[in-house]
């Protein structure tokens, strides 16, 4: 009972920690695989966005290759 | 279909044909150079324009030259090869920093001028907006940083640094 509460802290540092290890690989992916993430994630979120917010008539999905 | 080299090009020949004196990638494109990618939808690009009096701006000579290549800017965006640029004359000493110590790094062979991560957290504080200290933060946690060039520019642009405590 009584160290339940510091397991939970351990596995929440846990999570916050590889969490922060992921954004740091993500941060070191070649250039165009990060530009290929890039052109992903704006065709994923606009229409998501879209369904929320008047977009501006520059923001949509860019038509090029990485 | 083009690519993004194909637009650093156009960058780049606008550099050597003179309608710009020089230029940095900015905002979550030059963000991407040195962390994890986030979505944007346009390419923000710093440029010095020529001339000795930088208090006048016109971005008309520099429109001409697109316009003469079938790239038509509307309002504050032109279209390069699909992508929509804004094109951002230097407004401060900050930005003309980051313009003129700008990195010159390589996208598949093509040379491309963005602006070091310091002055992008620098600018970020500056303009403020939880937008701005994201983006800053995104930086500090997950890129190789020169704190002491950081700390320079701060102090030399007058901005006030999150962590110094008296926030």
């Amino acid at each position: 009972m009584t160290d339940r509460p510091i397991q939970t802290e351990d596995r929440t540092a846990n999570l916050f920690r590889k969490k922060a290890e992921w954004h740091r690989r993500q941060a070191r992916l070649p250039l165009k695989e990060k530009v290929r993430i890039l052109l992903e994630l704006q065709r994923q979120d606009y229409p998501l966005l879209r369904r929320h917010r008047q977009m501006e008539w520059w923001e949509e999905p860019w038509t090029i290759e990485p | 279909m083009a690519s993004l080299p194909d637009v650093f090009c156009v960058l780049n020949d606008m550099k050597s044909d003179g309608v710009i004196e020089d230029y940095a990638i900015g905002g979550a494109m030059a963000v991407l150079f040195y962390a994890e990618p986030t979505r944007t939808y346009d390419l923000d690009v710093f440029v010095l324009l020529p001339g000795p009096d930088q208090t006048i701006v016109t971005l008309t000579p520099v429109y001409d030259w697109l316009k003469a290549r079938n790239f038509e800017p509307r309002a504050e965006h032109v279209i390069i090869h699909g992508v929509p640029v804004q094109l951002i004359p230097a407004y401060n000493d900050l930005v003309v920093a980051a313009i003129t110590e700008a990195r010159q790094l390589d996208y598949d062979d093509v040379p491309v001028r963005v602006t070091p991560p310091e002055h992008l957290i620098a600018i970020a504080f500056q303009a403020g907006g939880g937008k701005q200290r994201e983006r800053a933060y995104q930086l500090l946690e997950t890129t190789d940083i020169d704190r002491y060039v950081l700390d320079d520019l701060m102090n030399r642009h007058g901005i006030q640094a999150p962590w110094s405590g008296d926030d």
